[in-house]
């Protein structure tokens, strides 16, 4: 007998349109998206913040809240209307992932627990025998001791092992049909990899299928076959996910891809920015939503766009055919500087520390007599130095001490010891005002490093009185050339930060900080928090402003993406030490520190379907680690030699220009390395 | 967890020396004799000086604090003045019925400001949620001794059906007789503090409900209730119960203002008549015991607050 469900998709949305009642009006979130997953198959949903991406997952569960007004032709999982059964439905046979595992556990509750709960709820068990399946659960999930984290809370556990929970209870009900939403964004690049590889083995050996919801194009070229790319609530382009991101139809594709900045390209001269931002979607454009930002725009995409199949693709997109093979315009750089090979020293740091601990007699008594609790050293006898108009990138996991490396070459961070020299003057701890000046800060987020009460003239005037450089017409003509030289015209002096878009705010940031006229900046994951149109856009003017200017940078990020594309040299960081340090083109390349292969062969690349060339994969996270004799990447090396890497501090190994890696691997075995990315 | 209490003991401790300095010090060490302040301008040397031997006011005062300070270990504080009897056992009597009219309202306020609460954060945008909001500012924002007038004038004078001032002991009104007299006081006491905590409630618990594990709870396909009572409730309670703590301050500045309008003869009204009549001992042990009942009530907040929060309650990682 043949079953006549058998070939029809899991999952078929047809024509979903989503309001929102707002005060401005309805927000046309969502307009006539339609996507299928067929059985075992996993679809990637891709498109920038406020695309809607996560609507589509909520509007699926029926969990949008009051004012959301959902309509579509027609919504079937199995054959089952969705919109009548998405309750019954969901933890049963859908499980959820949500982004930030942190905030998706329930803080006063067991892991155990929250696993078992669906269980209990679902199937009927007992408490006991729910709680025993969670502890099986997690141990599938590939975590050690599972029995032990089942009786812990989440803020016990690292954020890998709080998304392994979170997973295990999607699957606790062994659903056909697991939403990923932004499941690894939250988490560093080589946990990241981690989780990957466990969503991976998931979908091979149990078959679940899968919707994952992502901002990064390495993740979903890495887990799924089919892609739909959403912008601003419509579907952009759908298909097999190889073919999509390999021959992009849609404008909107092409340019998302040519914004990417990418480890595995190195220092490219210049990424391809998207202009402009999302339309307001309380006015839905007739034509092409797209239009304004797009740089093949003509005057027929006013006209309605339909979604044209052909050969298994889909594209909104009228001339798709008529503009194949033309690249996504680069803008020109607005200097084309050459750089000293060797440029003359600005600061130099040497032995930097600074520990943080328990300042207050009260909390430093702890019951076993009164021995003080142990201080943790943030940043551990750091040296470094930045050349004049030199891009210095700083690159580790989250806690490794590059913030605090950052504040204290900038003397906002009293240091413990070590000392500082700025054009070869010494900078004391209370350092003189004429340092302030010279050495300025761009901070990760914009939303909350401007007031929301200044306009951007106050934010901006501001810095230029404090230090004395002008004051009044003379001001305001300082103002209007710092917003020219962030490529912001004279009339946002008037705006405040509401009334202006992230990456503009970003801008506004890097005004300020330039207002003093600094030779040097710290910029702290200064792209970040910015969608990858808009951070091609700020890191071109990164560039741009420092052949201008001659600004020296001291680049910090998560992202060995981004600082190979910007940094000279760049600096790898692990538990408050620089474990190596060298030219950006000579550290894509072995010999490596295996710190630096491990955390290039963790990104994941669009193209090479996000596999590394050798894949190589951390245990634990930088939390998981004991005190520090020896080398500190010991406990989580792959290439660990023994006794030696736990106990003897690991000698600093020498190559080329400037080149150096600490670490007990010989020089050949470091050389002897395969190349941790996948050339294309 | 066992650190954690240890060092919120040990600072209870530090604040409750202070304050016997800070208590000392208010009453001895600001101009003017206490034995001037006591007999009224008009006193003569001789009386000033006899008193001021009979309360060892005539040594250094180190030492009389000193007397002071220890007395109040052994539970001694003093002799009172104005009736000529050991302080501790009138403070006591005067704690113990000021206990029955703050141990009913922080009850009620607990139970009926948390129940309103969660019933507004449920009920958001409907109309019991914008009437109770209305009442909660009303009530909120008039003070105690104006509804202790009106429920005066109106339930004692118009409508008679409840007395208006006094206390009688079970055992010799009964427990009706008894309640009666608590009726009109204990209500004026918690109208404002059930307003204040239940608009607490209201916002912790509509942040929990709009939190990601909540969400997350609701994915799991758990009913709205379970949701709301297991994964939202217990994360919306641990502010509301530092809170609690903190109002019974305002209940303690409460009590004394209702104590005193319906002749209520508790810890309040008693430091009252010890400020008018320069009860000095009495007014010392008087103010020293409010400021040890706010003190372990904060304790007691801290410990509850620990036990539920197992951020606090459980340290280390695990795996």
């Amino acid at each position: 007998m043949v079953d006549p469900m058998a070939d029809a998709p899991l999952l078929d949305i047809k024509r979903m349109s989503l309001t929102y009642a707002t005060q401005r009006g309805p927000v046309h979130a969502l307009q006539d998206v339609s996507l299928a997953i067929p059985r075992g198959g996993a679809m990637g949903l891709v498109g920038e913040s406020g695309s809607g991406k996560s609507s589509v997952v909520l509007a699926m569960l029926g969990l949008l809240g009051q004012g959301a007004e959902t309509v579509c032709d027609s919504a079937l999982f199995d054959g089952l209307d969705l919109r009548a059964a998405a309750e019954t439905l969901r933890g049963r046979r859908i499980g959820v992932v949500f982004q930030d595992p942190a905030a998706a556990l329930n803080p006063a509750l067991t892991i155990g627990f929250q696993v078992a709960e669906p269980l209990v709820q679902h199937r009927g068990l007992s408490r006991e025998a729910a709680f025993a399946r969670a502890v099986e659960l997690l141990g599938e999930m590939g975590i050690a001791r599972a029995a032990q984290v089942a009786r812990a809370y989440p803020h016990q556990l690292s954020g890998g092992m709080k998304q392994r929970a979170v997973i295990a209870t999607a699957l606790a009900c062994e659903p056909e049909l697991l939403l990923l939403d932004e499941p690894t964004t939250a988490l560093d690049v080589t946990v990241e990899a981690q989780i990957l590889d466990l969503l991976e083995e998931l979908r091979r050996e149990r078959g679940v299928s899968m919707l994952l919801v992502s901002h990064n194009l390495g993740i979903v070229d890495r887990l799924c076959d089919e892609l739909t790319v959403l912008y601003a609530g419509r579907v952009v382009e759908q298909g097999a996910c190889t073919e999509l991101l390999g021959d992009p139809r849609h404008p909107y594709t092409r340019g998302l891809l040519a914004a990417l900045p990418r480890v595995d390209r190195g220092k490219m001269g210049r990424l391809a920015p998207i202009p402009g931002g999302l339309p307001d979607l309380t006015r839905p454009i007739e034509g092409c939503n797209f239009e304004p930002r797009c740089a093949f725009a003509v005057a027929a995409c006013a006209l309605p766009q339909a979604l044209r199949a052909a050969d298994g693709r889909a594209v909104r997109c009228h001339r798709a055919e008529e503009i194949a093979g033309q690249p996504w315009p680069i803008p020109e750089a607005a200097a084309d500087a050459v750089r000293p090979e060797k440029p003359l020293t600005l600061l130099r740091a040497e032995g930097l520390t600074r520990s943080f601990g328990h300042s207050s007699l009260l909390s430093r008594l702890s019951l076993k007599g009164l021995k003080p609790a142990t201080d943790f050293k943030a940043v551990d006898g750091v040296s470094l130095t930045i050349g004049r108009g030199e891009v210095l990138g700083l690159v580790g996991e989250s806690g490794c001490g590059k913030s605090t490396l950052g504040r204290l070459v900038l003397r906002l961070l009293r240091a413990d010891s070590g000392t500082l020299h700025f054009e070869g003057k010494e900078i004391a701890d209370e350092p003189p005002t004429a340092y302030r000046r010279r050495a300025q800060i761009v901070f990760q987020n914009p939303d909350s490093s401007l007031n929301p009460r200044q306009t951007v003239d106050e934010a901006l005037r501001r810095p230029l009185i404090r230090f004395g450089l002008a004051s009044g017409a003379e001001a305001t003509k300082e103002v209007e050339r710092l917003l020219d030289l962030v490529r912001l015209p004279p009339s946002y002096r008037q705006r405040y930060p509401h009334q202006m878009s992230g990456g503009e705010k970003q801008r506004i940031g890097i005004a300020r900080a330039l207002a003093s006229r600094p030779d040097f900046l710290v910029c702290d994951e200064a792209v970040s928090a910015l969608d990858v149109s808009v951070q091609a856009a700020v890191l071109n003017l990164l560039t741009d402003l420092r052949d201008e200017l001659d600004v020296a940078y001291l680049f910090i990020s998560h992202d060995i993406g981004v600082v190979a594309h910007i940094a000279d040299r760049i600096a790898v960081m692990y538990r408050g030490a620089i474990v190596e340090e060298g030219p950006a083109r000579e550290m894509l390349m072995p010999p490596y520190h295996p710190y630096t292969e491990a955390l290039l062969s963790a990104v994941p690349v669009v193209g090479a379907h996000g596999r590394a060339a050798s894949r190589i994969r951390l245990t634990g996270d930088v939390s998981s680690a004991p005190g520090t004799i020896g080398c500190r990447f010991a406990h989580r090396c792959p290439r660990h030699l023994g006794a030696t890497c736990d106990t003897v501090e690991p000698p600093v190994r020498k190559f080329g220009e400037g080149h150096r890696i600490a670490c007990h691997l010989t020089p050949d075995e470091l050389k002897a390395m395969p190349p941790a990315l996948a050339a294309e | 967890m066992a650190g954690f209490l240890a060092r919120r003991f040990l600072s209870v401790l530090f604040v409750l020396w202070a304050m016997t300095v800070l208590v000392f010090a208010i009453v001895h060490i600001l101009p003017g004799s206490v034995a001037h302040m006591i007999l009224g301008e008009f006193a003569t040397d001789a009386a000033i000086v006899e008193l001021e031997e009979r309360l060892g006011l005539n040594q250094p005062l180190y030492l009389q604090y000193w007397h002071w300070f220890t007395g109040l270990l052994r539970g001694d504080f003093g002799q009172s003045l104005t009736m000529e009897r050991p302080a501790a056992p009138l403070i006591l009597e005067a704690l113990g019925k000021s206990a029955i009219l703050a141990g009913i309202s922080i009850v009620l306020v607990a139970i009926v400001g948390i129940s309103l609460g969660i019933h507004s954060a449920t009920h958001v945008g409907t109309w019991s949620d914008r009437g109770l909001t209305l009442m909660q500012y009303f009530f909120i924002a008039v003070p105690e001794f104006f509804w202790c007038i009106l429920v005066i004038l109106f339930f004692a004078a118009w409508l008679g059906w409840l007395p208006a001032t006094g206390y009688s002991p079970i055992s010799e009104a009964g427990i009706l007789g008894w309640a009666r007299h608590l009726i009109l006081p204990v209500s004026t006491l918690v109208l404002g503090l059930i307003a204040h905590i239940s608009r607490l409630v209201r916002s912790s618990m509509l942040e929990a409900i709009e939190s990601r594990y909540v969400l997350a709870a609701r994915a799991k396909g758990l009913p709205e209730r379970i949701v709301l009572r297991r994964h939202a409730l217990p994360n919306a309670l641990l502010p509301a119960i530092t809170i609690l703590a903190v109002d019974i301050g305002i209940l303690i500045g409460g009590i004394v203002v209702v104590e005193s309008v319906f002749a209520y003869p508790g810890l309040g009204r008693m430091l009252i008549y010890a400020i008018d009549n320069q009860d000095v001992p009495l007014m010392m042990g008087g103010m020293i015991v409010i400021t040890t009942i706010y003190a372990l009530a904060n304790l007691a907040a801290d410990i509850l607050y620990a036990v539920l929060n197992p951020r606090i309650r459980v340290s280390g990682t695990a795996g």
